[in-house]
């Protein structure tokens, strides 16, 4: 039998378990009780205010706080292990240190500021990668939806990422705005600077068209905020929702059961891509980014 | 059509700010002191213990593969000139084994030729020295011959002549017996 023939006969089979499931099961109506997005709704665990913020401990926190053991512990027992024949962690850790090193950070700035911003650069990277990654295992960290356990309640387990959450990128996102523009500055002067934001080759325009395109250029520099942060944040929010979705949760929302059988294979597909691709390109965009502000800051050649 | 139609009203709700989904894009003080704290502790921990560790014995490593490469350039290098002498030895003891080769097979010939060239001569002399004591051998048995003639002459003139010969007698007697004796076809024709 041809391969052609086994991918056909297969995917009939396919359909027709589709179909009998939508037989059997029928529709059960809309379900308006589950609330989708309450899966990344943060409920306090430990309540704390300092001078009036409220600092509390909920999910993110214990995402952030996992995503910074994990970086720390890795990346230091990498480093103490540094052995002649690396093993395959070690590898991976040597690659990415390498991209990090010189496709990240040596590419995009001079030496000079190479060796003072690496650190930060590579820090960045890491720390949202562990973040993204810690985000796809599943963890007990459900408190809405608990599990009875032999009369004790466990939290559900869950998936969720410090990075899928607004105010971790956005903080990231204003230190690294704050960092490129102070270097700049340091680098160029504050008058200097500001004017170095005018592209090159505008020297024959008048006045009122530079002024303009400065204005743009301002506008432009102040979206980089917003757009460093919601990228991020958007992409991993959005990885994780159609996993929840395809998960089960629009078989769920839906009340069609049958809808499982055909979302099942699209969401190991969709963890797939986003492990394998989304966590990792979402942590080298944010940290060349970086690189490529701090870089077009410092440098001369407007 | 109808599970499309669902589906187009549902997924709005996450988005919908006044649909509980509010609390996705709203940053809080909170988190984003927490995010500050926890990456600063990162950041300080990878510069200090980690990235320095990593990027040193990265380079340690680079520089040893570069050594080692380098090394072993030099060793093939030195490996190759070993071969051209080498071939050239072998070349010269090669040329050397044939010549010696030559050599010996020459002498063999010649001592053969030799060789072959001593014993006929030896057999020569065998001959020679053979044929010299044949004569001797000749001569003296003709010399004894003559002697035994000499007496028996003499003894059968004593009987005949009942007396006793002089010397001179003798002499003419044997010389007489002698002449009459032909001893050429003992000696060969010699005397």
């Amino acid at each position: 039998m041809s391969t052609k023939k086994k991918v056909l006969i297969g995917l009939g089979i396919y359909a027709l378990i589709n179909v009998a499931m939508i037989v059997i099961f029928g529709s059960d109506g809309k379900n308006d009780a589950f609330q989708p997005q309450n899966e990344f709704k943060l409920d306090n665990w430990v309540e704390i205010t300092i001078a009036g913020i409220d600092m509390s401990i909920n999910k993110a926190v214990l995402y952030l706080v996992l995503a910074a053991t994990m970086t720390c512990v890795t990346m230091i027992f990498i480093a103490n292990r540094m052995a002649a024949k690396p093993n395959r962690v070690q590898m991976a850790v040597e690659l990415a240190y390498d991209v990090t090193k010189n496709m990240i950070v040596g590419d995009n700035m001079q030496e000079k500021w190479a060796k003072r911003w690496f650190g930060f650069i590579a820090s960045l990277f890491f720390f949202i990668w562990f973040s993204n990654m810690i985000g796809l295992i599943p963890l007990p960290t459900n408190t809405e939806h608990k599990v009875d356990i032999f009369g004790i309640e466990f939290p559900s387990f869950a998936l969720y990422a410090a990075t899928a959450n607004i105010s971790l990128p956005l903080v990231l996102a204003t230190v690294v705005c704050t960092t490129y523009h102070l270097e700049g500055v340091r680098e160029h002067g504050p008058i200097n600077y500001l004017g170095s934001f005018l592209p090159s080759g505008l020297e024959t325009m008048p006045a009122i068209g530079k002024v303009l395109i400065w204005v743009i250029e301002l506008i432009s520099h102040t979206v980089r905020l917003i757009s460093l942060s919601v990228r991020l944040f958007a992409n991993i929010l959005a990885g994780h929702l159609l996993i929840l979705f395809m998960g089960g949760g629009l078989a769920v929302l839906l009340g069609l059961a049958a809808l499982g059988t055909i979302s099942f294979p699209l969401v190991v597909a969709f963890y797939a891509f986003e492990v394998g691709l989304v966590a990792t390109l979402q942590a080298f965009i944010f940290s060349i980014l970086t690189a490529i502000y701090i870089g077009s800051a410092t440098s001369h050649g407007h | 059509m109808d599970l499309l139609a669902n589906i187009a009203g549902v997924l709005p709700v996450v988005g919908e700010e006044s649909g509980g989904g509010s609390f996705l894009v709203q940053p809080g003080a909170g988190l984003m002191i927490w995010t500050l704290l926890a990456f600063g502790v990162t950041m300080l921990i990878l510069s200090k213990l980690a990235l320095p560790k990593i990027g040193a014995a990265l380079e340690e490593r680079a520089n040893r593969v570069s050594a080692e490469i380098e090394a072993a350039e030099k060793q093939r290098a030195e490996a190759e000139e070993l071969l051209v002498e080498y071939r050239a030895r072998l070349k010269e003891a090669r040329e050397q084994a044939d010549d010696i080769t030559a050599r010996a097979r020459k002498a063999a010939e010649l001592s053969e030729a030799g060789g072959a060239d001593a014993g006929r001569q030896r057999g020569e002399e065998i001959v020679a020295a053979a044929k010299r004591e044949a004569e001797a051998a000749t001569r003296r048995a003709v010399e004894d011959l003559r002697k035994e003639m000499a007496t028996l002459t003499l003894l059968a003139t004593e009987k005949v002549t009942r007396k006793s010969l002089t010397t001179e007698d003798h002499k003419q007697l044997v010389e007489q017996a002698l002449a009459e004796v032909d001893f050429s076809a003992i000696s060969g024709g010699e005397s």
